[in-house]
């Protein structure tokens, strides 16, 4: 084993934990700020694959399909979320735990399906742009172009869901909703908007992680089951509605799925869900504190 | 949640009750005198409904009963079902060994997973369930040697006596009944009652002086046994078993059977069993799209039946509005 | 026969709790009195290990109990009731006894009797005692809130506590209702010889039923002695009394 192997599959680890990062910050703002646990978060982050394949390929030819996607793909995702939250969502938030998660894994099975219907049961596939195609050798070991890529889009969306919940009202009003619900009905904020708002920018992130995921795995049903167990792992681990807590157990199962595959290979897919249990065993509320 | 058919309190809800005794003991005869007039495809269609409802059973004993957020309930049902899988297969120890360890092992799996689930409180409980259920599942899944991996265990050897689906139906029918008394006895026993009080009111239930996290965990153990035998049954009917009965969304099939039925009312969860068996029997078979309309069924019962369809008719026939009941765990 | 000492508990920065001092001599009946905040609900989570303190140490009949579990207290005798309603909804008011009762006498875990036929008359002489007899099959939320306030101090009475601990007892109550309560406060001191320690806005209320009362203000004990004393003291009456009159 030597150390360029190591550090290859340390950026790839970390790339992947990026992209686990984007897809679990919408599911533990949607938590944080409704207090909702949203099965069908994974089903939006299968939408977004989709759409983006379909986007990519219909829209335009060549390098500006896929640019194009990345754009539109999680903005139609978002207006789905917006859809679910205004007509189906809204209408639970009085009621057990149980049920609003009942609620959300009908979606699960209903977008399923129609993803099945849409699109077939097929793989589909998505090429690179030529710009993040290919890879570049670090001390004899190649690193594909696209991870570098992720590596950048991570933290982008880290930084720019920091100044939104930093520098903007809305921001501020979600914060305070996380930290206490009644607090902000006593300051007379319509909370009904804000779940709406948010509820759509969690799908969104869940789309452009579907989007970014597209190039890189075979687009097809099933990963929507996958993902959502992962984000729900993360999300717990780093602190129900935590992003920052989510953003450091992403990191950390990203990682520790890269190099599990690079120790064991054979049992790298068990890895995840053991570093899940012991952190949760020694810290069994999150890394962070809850609500932020 | 309406209330749990503990209380013998309403006239009108003890006439009711009585009734349903009597249904119940109609429904046992006809289901004992049935077989001879049935094809095998009804006769393996209603073995496998009694192995479900089983299985439903014991998860709304901690779900319905208990309060607790159980999310991976399948992983016991898996291990059962893999435990006869492995004991036939690998060893050549008895029949009955095979029998008897597998609710055991499910029950140890039980203990071990809730020792660290009951130390948290709501959604927190109801992830750790899953995240560690999902190791189960990934460790049966990788552990090619042991458990065949993604392949399953096939052509498990049963006796002889068990190889008719007549037999299967029997022992179903036996143990499904015994179970489900057992299951009632204890829910009206002292422990049921401390377990409904626990989640109504735990930290009231902690202040009597009811040590909450062992009670919990007692019930998940028991809960996790039943599972196993559950898991028995299965490999009974099927001869074979695969990581698909340790996968989340089994799990989610076995909650959406409890809502569907009712969890506050016994037999719900029974019923629920059946109705969904039935259906992804039927419909399936004419349309590709049965997780759609499961879908769909699950997403109307949230939003206009969520006591489920027994509830329903307990409140209706008891004449009783009890209504939701709020929130049942803080979420931190 | 409860000494708490030095008590102190914050919450991130904030002291909730600071310096409390407590004597509650057996059979007697004691009060924490203190405005809005003062620390009292934090006070009763602390003695009955709801919470845990920072510093400080609770002592019961002769024993820590500082560490101990909510389940653990309640076995050693102490028993409380809660500010705002904290009964079993979804079970009927014998039932909602019956649990304490259970727990009490270490049969919680039973699992193949039936509920019904075990601590019937245990349960039964608490309802009576509490008037609450007629009410027995009915389920809890069906009550007023008085009575339901009743069941919520049956539901201690089941533990059959040394200890008696009432969190606002009276708190929302109808002047009727309040009359009922002090009555029952009176008998459960008098003729049944429990020791309470209460917490109370009705100063009125404080100073008819209480042997002892401690003032708390932010956190810390002020005074503490026989009503009369505390009644002159000045640091009190600047705190407290002379505020609301």
């Amino acid at each position: 084993m030597n150390s360029a192997a190591l550090a290859s599959q340390l950026l790839i680890g970390l790339s992947r934990g990026m992209l686990y990062f984007v897809v679990a910050a919408g599911l533990t703002l949607v938590f944080g700020v409704l207090r909702v646990i949203n099965f069908a978060h994974g089903s939006l982050y299968m939408l977004g694959a989709f759409f983006s394949f379909t986007f990519a390929t219909v829209l335009a030819q060549g390098q500006a399909g896929f640019w194009l996607a990345l754009l539109l793909a999680p903005l139609a995702v978002a207006l789905i979320s917006l859809l679910i939250e205004r007509g189906l969502l809204r209408f639970i938030y009085q009621r057990e735990h149980l049920m609003q998660m009942l609620l959300t894994y009908s979606l699960v099975l209903i977008f399923g399906d129609l993803v099945k219907l849409i699109w077939g049961s097929q793989y589909q596939s998505l090429s690179l742009p030529g710009i993040l195609s290919g890879s570049f050798t670090l001390g004899g070991v190649a690193i594909p172009w696209y991870n570098l890529f992720l590596l950048v889009m991570g933290p982008l969306v880290a930084l720019g869901l920091w100044l939104f919940l930093d520098r903007t009202r809305l921001g501020k009003i979600c914060r305070a909703t996380a930290t206490d619900r009644e607090m902000v009905d006593i300051l007379g904020v319509n909370s009904t908007w804000v779940f709406a708002a948010v509820f759509a920018l969690g799908g969104w992130l869940a789309g452009l992680g579907g989007a970014l995921m597209a190039p890189v795995v075979n687009i097809s049903l099933g990963m929507d089951a996958n993902i959502i167990i992962y984000a729900f792992l993360i999300v717990v681990v780093g602190g129900l509605g935590n992003i920052w807590g989510a953003l450091i157990s992403s990191l950390i199962i990203g990682v520790g799925e890269a190099m599990g595959a690079l120790f064991m290979p054979d049992w790298a897919i068990v890895l995840p869900y053991v570093i899940t249990g012991i952190l949760l065993i020694l810290r069994p509320s999150g890394l962070l504190k809850s609500v932020w | 949640m309406s209330t749990l058919g503990l209380q013998k309190s309403k006239p009108g809800a003890e006439r009711m009750f009585s009734a349903s005794r009597v249904i119940l003991l109609v429904l046992l005869i006809i289901a004992i005198v049935l077989p001879p007039f049935l094809s095998p495809y009804y006769l393996y269609l209603l073995t496998t409904i009694m192995m479900t409802a089983l299985l439903a059973a014991s998860l709304n004993f901690v779900l319905g009963y208990g309060g607790l957020l159980q999310l991976h309930h399948a992983v016991f049902f898996g291990v059962g079902a893999y435990t006869v899988a492995l004991v036939l297969t690998k060893t050549s120890w008895p029949f009955w060994t095979a029998v008897i360890a597998a609710p055991i092992v499910a029950g140890f799996f039980a203990l071990l997973i809730g020792w660290f689930c009951v130390r948290l409180r709501g959604l927190y409980f109801g992830m750790l369930t899953l995240a560690l259920g999902q190791l189960v599942w990934a460790v049966v899944y990788k552990w090619r040697s042991l458990t065949g991996g993604d392949d399953g265990i096939h052509a498990i050897p049963v006796p002889d006596y068990l190889a008719s689906p007549t037999s299967v139906y029997y022992v179903n029918l036996a143990v499904l009944v015994i179970s489900l008394i057992i299951l009632y006895v204890i829910v009206k026993s002292p422990f049921g009652l401390t377990l409904v009080a626990t989640r109504d009111n735990p930290v009231r239930s902690q202040s009597v002086g009811v040590n909450i996290r062992r009670h919990q965990l007692a019930a998940f153990v028991l809960a996790g046994f039943f599972a196993g035998v559950s898991g028995v049954l299965f490999v009974l009917i099927e001869q074979s078993v695969s990581p698909s009965l340790l996968y989340w969304s089994k799990s989610a099939e076995i909650l959406i059977m409890c809502l569907l039925g009712g969890m506050a009312v016994f037999m719900g969860p029974t019923l629920g069993a059946a109705v969904l068996v039935i259906l992804s029997m039927v419909v399936g078979t004419y349309i590709d799209y049965w997780l759609l309309v499961l879908g769909l069924v699950l997403l109307l019962l949230v939003l206009f039946l969520p006591q489920g369809v027994l509830g329903f008719l307990q409140e209706k026939l008891s004449g009783r509005k009890t209504g939701e009941g709020g929130e049942r765990d803080a979420a931190s | 026969m409860l000494q708490v000492e030095g008590l102190a508990k914050s919450f991130g920065g904030f002291k909730a709790v600071a310096e409390a001092r407590l004597h509650v001599p057996k059979g007697q009946v004691a009060a924490v009195i203190g405005p809005n905040g003062a620390g009292k609900s934090t006070l009763f989570n602390l003695i009955t290990g709801h919470l845990k303190p920072d510093a400080g140490r609770i002592v019961f009949k002769g024993k820590d109990i500082t560490a101990l579990a909510p389940h653990q207290v309640s076995r050693l005798g102490v028993s409380r009731s809660f500010q705002l309603l904290n009964v079993f909804p979804r079970l009927t008011v014998f039932e909602n006894v019956q649990v304490a009762v259970l727990a009490r006498l270490r049969q919680s875990g039973k699992m193949f009797t039936p509920a019904r036929k075990l601590v019937v008359t245990e349960t039964t002489e608490v309802l009576d005692k509490l008037g609450l007899t007629a009410y027995a099959d009915r389920l809890c939320t069906s009550l007023s809130y008085g009575d339901q306030k009743v069941v919520e101090i049956a539901i201690s009475l089941g533990s059959s506590p040394e200890l008696l601990l009432l969190d606002e007892p009276t708190a929302g109550m109808s002047p009727e209702e309040t009359r009922t309560i002090v009555q029952l406060i009176k008998n459960l001191s008098g003729s049944e010889g429990l020791t309470i320690l209460l917490t109370e806005h009705d100063m009125d209320l404080v100073f008819d039923v209480a042997q002892r009362i401690m003032v708390l203000h932010q956190g810390m004990t002020i005074a503490e002695g026989r009503p009369e004393d505390v009644k002159k003291d000045k640091a009190v009456q600047n705190a407290y009394l002379g505020e609301t009159g």
